[in-house]
Formats: C-alpha cells, structure tokens, sequence
C-alpha cells in the first residue's frame, strides 16, 4: 500500500508538470489518486513549434500581369493554395472560371480570357508539382 | 493487463505498470513525450494545410496509426469560414414535418439519451488528387479520413421528442457556416431510413466537447456514409417530404450511375448521390528498406460503407497470389479496421506490394479506382515501395 501511495505521489508530480491547467479530466484524475490502481492523466498534443499554425501561412499567386486580377478574383472566398494545387486544362480552368463568376467573383467580363489564361500558364496540366504546407495542428 | 487507453479528457490514462515503464522513458524526454501522448511520435503530429481558408487539411498517412484518430490530428474540411459560435447562445431547433417543433439549448441536448458511435469520417473526396486526368477540387490524396468515437443523442430519440409526422422522408440539415456573395449554401439531406437507423446528433469527440474545426457545439454523424452528411456547426434540422435542392444536392456529390471512360463528362441524368463508403485499405507504416530473410511489419487500416470488414490482404506479385493480413481485434460497425502483414522479402530489388480489403458483404477493393468526373470515392490498390537489399 505504501508503495502504491510513493507511486501515486511520483505519478501526480508528473501530471503536474504535464497537464493542461484547463484540462477537466485532469480534476478527475487527481480524485483518483487514493485508488488502488493509479491513473494518470497527461497532456495530449506536443508538436514541432517550428511548423507554422494550421491556416496562417498563405502562398502568393505567382508573378505576371494578371496576378492583381487573380488576386481580386479568387481570394475573396479562399486561398491561393486551392487553385495553385489544382492541373486543369484550359477548358477545364474555364469552367471554373464561369462557375465563380457566376457565383460573385470579383471579374469584369472582358478580363475573363485573361485570367484563364494566367491560370492555365501557372496551373495548367504541365506545370510542375505543389506540395501542401505542412502545419502545426490547431489543437483543442 | 490492459494497455494505456485514451481517456475522456484526450489524454492517455495508464495502469502502475505502464506508468513504471513511462517513467523510465523519462529519461529520455523525446521518447517519452511520444509515449505520453498517444503513441503518436511529435515528428509525425502536423496537418498537411490544402487550403490555408476556408480551411482543408489532411491527416499525413503515418498519423493515421491508432484505432482513434486524435482531435487535432483529424482531417480539417470547410466549404467556408463558419461563424464559431461557441456553446453561449447556440441552438438547435427542430422542425418541418414534425408534431412539436423544439428548440434545443446544448444543456437540453444533453439531457436526452445519450450514446457513442465508433466509426468512420470519410470526404467523399478523399483521393481526387490521385485519379487521372485531373479533376478540379480540394487535390485530396490519402488523409482526408479518420477514425473517431462520437458522442451524442440518437436521431430517433431527438425526433421522438418531436413526433414525426407519416410525410417525412428527410431530414435536411443546416449549419451556420453562411457563404460569401452569390455562393450557394451548403445545404443537404439525408434520407429518413438512415437518420432514424444510425445518425446521432454528436457533440462530443473522442471524449471532448466537439472542437469548434470539426463542427462544434454539435454535427451530424451518419455512420457508413461519406463527409458531406455529416452537417457541421448544426443550427437547424427539418423534416420533409422532399429532398434538400441546391447546387451541393443536385450538381455536387453526385457520382455515375454507371461508370464511364475517364475524362468523359456524364449528363446530370445519369448521376445519383454519393451515399455510402467503397471498401478501401490504405498502408500507414511500410519500411523504406528491408533485407532478404529479415521480417518486416506494414501497417495500415480498412473500412467500407458496409459494417465491418472481413480481410485484408497482401500482393507482392501484382495480384497473382494474396496473402491475408492480420486483423486487429478492435472494431465497432463502420469503423476502421488497423490491420498488420508480416513481409519477408525473399528476393532483392525494388520491390513493390499491394494491399486490398475486403468488407463484411463480400465488396473487393478494385485495383483501380472508377474514375468519375467529381473525383469521389477512390478505393484503387494502395501501393508500398520497399528497397530490398541483399
């Protein structure tokens, strides 16, 4: 039984160091620590600081004459990174095109060609590989 | 003796023995945190951001090891920004086709009978980035799924309370994510046989409260069947005679009645809905290297629209012979099942094997995935490429 409550003691000073101050099951845990089978209860996520946050690292069109209009076309909804992963062709980025216009885009009519063409230049079915942003979760 | 099990509070909760062999990990503070978490290593804890707003991410294949994804390692997909209203305020009312209309505070909510369900969060689609030619949409490859338990207040239960009138054939779902400009909203349904069968109205994940990412205060979960019935930050449900309409019921998530040549576009006539998960299996943890004579373990999991699973097995020869993976003990209806095979390798070279499941109606996973032009639901053979070295 002592050794059961020297381990209890050992076991709740690493909780301590360990759990989220937030944490509710954390409260729980401690009620427990007379229990003849000692639970502890430990912070979960632990990631690389290094990695920027989930969502807060955005990517820029690439540079050309069009990328204000793309700019302005696009981002109203979302971020560089949907289109600039995606190899459509150019009646496939067309489609694309009509469909967001038609759903509010910010694109005067008479620049439409212009923005296909930017896209499929940059993301047309050759263009090279993208990779997704490796992020740091957001957590609870 | 029972193995360190997730606890409510997400953490891991550890018998005397286990808690002896942590505390020698200690001294080796890397080695330790891993064990401490959920055996999931730091170096493997990110989420690969394909949309940096509204968000989309998706699980790297070597988080995607244990039986319960974690909360915040579980695939991230939003149509748009949503309004996070937190619990203060919200509610959730009930309506349509219904004797008595409710309106739900969370504290109501959780009066009611409560239940859990393990099983299975798929996007529907989860691999569009993998099939050929391209398709336009989130380029998912293999992480948008995972594996939680949800708890929650059955369907049945919920609209019981409210009596459901003899018309009602669905239930259409609303959530509070409201697009921009002229985009349509994301509204759906899901038929009524299903709802009142399987679905629970969940705000608990793994059990936490539902993270504000994945839907909290409260979403639908409707096991078996892919992401987009499972309404996020839910606001309202009403029951109808009619299917929901709209561009994400009647344009999107609608998928071939008969498969056609790929690239070909296919009229709208000729589409149903996606409803229920294909058999699928994917590898999460292959050696990059192996020796001749020496074992290797891979590892991966298998779900299907159907319950459960009934095998998984391994091809080093193109799918001339199959050998069976072994199991895992753990499984709930329309779970995943974590699966193991036992490789040693007899020959050296670049080698390359197969794995393909098999679930619980005898549905085989195909070796190729049907292309269809929304890119959805691709279960093709996933391959492992080990270098074997003499």
């Amino acid at each position: 039984m002592r050794r059961t409550r020297a381990l209890s003691a050992v076991a709740l000073a690493l909780a301590a160091l360990l759990v989220c101050p937030n944490d509710a099951s954390a409260r729980r845990g401690k009620k427990k620590k007379s229990a003849a089978k000692t639970r502890v209860v430990v912070a979960a996520p632990r990631f690389d600081p290094h990695l920027p946050l989930l969502g807060t690292k955005l990517a820029e069109f690439p540079p050309g004459p069009a990328k204000a209009l793309a700019d302005q076309a696009c981002l109203a909804c979302h971020s560089v990174d949907l289109v600039a992963q995606q190899r459509l062709t150019e009646k496939q980025w067309g489609a694309e095109v009509t469909k967001m216009a038609g759903w509010g885009a910010d694109l005067p009519a008479d620049r439409r060609e212009e923005l296909i063409g930017y896209l499929v230049k940059n993301f047309g079915p050759d263009a090279g590989p993208w990779e997704p942003v490796v992020t740091r979760p957001a957590g609870r | 003796m029972k193995k360190g099990h997730r606890d409510s509070g997400g953490g891991v909760s550890i018998d005397r023995r286990r808690f002896l062999a942590l505390s020698a990990a200690a001294l080796v503070p890397g080695a330790a945190l891993a064990a401490l978490t959920d055996g999931i290593p730091v170096a493997r804890r990110r989420l690969l951001q394909r949309n940096g707003y509204a968000l989309d991410a998706e699980t790297p294949l070597d988080a995607l090891t244990t039986y319960l994804t974690p909360n915040d390692l579980f695939f991230v997909r939003h149509h748009w920004t949503p309004q996070y209203s937190g619990h203060k305020g919200w509610t959730l009312t009930v309506d349509g086709e219904v004797e008595r209309a409710l309106r739900l505070t969370a504290q109501d909510l959780r009066r009611l009978p409560r239940t859990t369900v393990t099983c299975v969060l798929q996007c529907a689609g989860n691999g569009r980035g993998l099939f050929q030619p391209s398709i336009p949409g989130v380029q998912w490859k293999y992480g948008a799924v995972g594996n939680a338990r949800w708890g929650g207040v059955r369907l049945r239960d919920l609209l019981d309370q409210a009596g459901v009138k003899p018309a009602a054939r669905h239930l259409h779902a609303f959530g509070s994510d409201k697009p921009p400009v002229r985009v349509p909203p994301f509204h759906r349904s899901v038929e009524i046989e299903k709802v009142l069968a399987d679905a629970i109205v969940a705000d608990e994940m793994n059990g936490e409260p539902l993270p504000a990412l994945h839907g909290g205060p409260a979403r639908l979960v409707v096991p078996g069947w892919a992401g987009e019935h499972w309404m996020k930050w839910l606001e309202r449900l009403s029951v109808q005679a009619e299917p929901q309409k709209g561009f994400y019921m009647d344009t999107a998530y609608r998928y071939p009645k008969e498969i056609g040549p790929p690239g070909v576009v296919i009229p709208a006539s000729d589409m149903r809905p996606v409803t229920e998960l294909v058999v699928k299996s994917n590898v999460t943890e292959a050696p990059p290297r192996a020796r001749v004579g020496s074992a290797v373990v891979l590892r991966g999991f298998a779900f299907s629209g159907a319950p459960d699973i009934a095998r998984v097995e391994v091809t080093e020869d193109e799918g001339q012979t199959w050998q069976p993976a072994e199991l895992d003990s753990q499984h709930d209806p329309w779970a995943w099942r974590l699966w193991s095979f036992r490789w040693s390798p007899s020959t050296p070279g670049r080698r390359t094997l197969h794995v393909r499941a098999t679930d619980s109606q005898g549905a085989v996973q195909p070796r190729v995935a049907p292309w269809n032009p929304s890119g959805y639901l691709h279960n093709g053979w996933h391959p492992a490429v080990i270098e074997v070295d003499a």
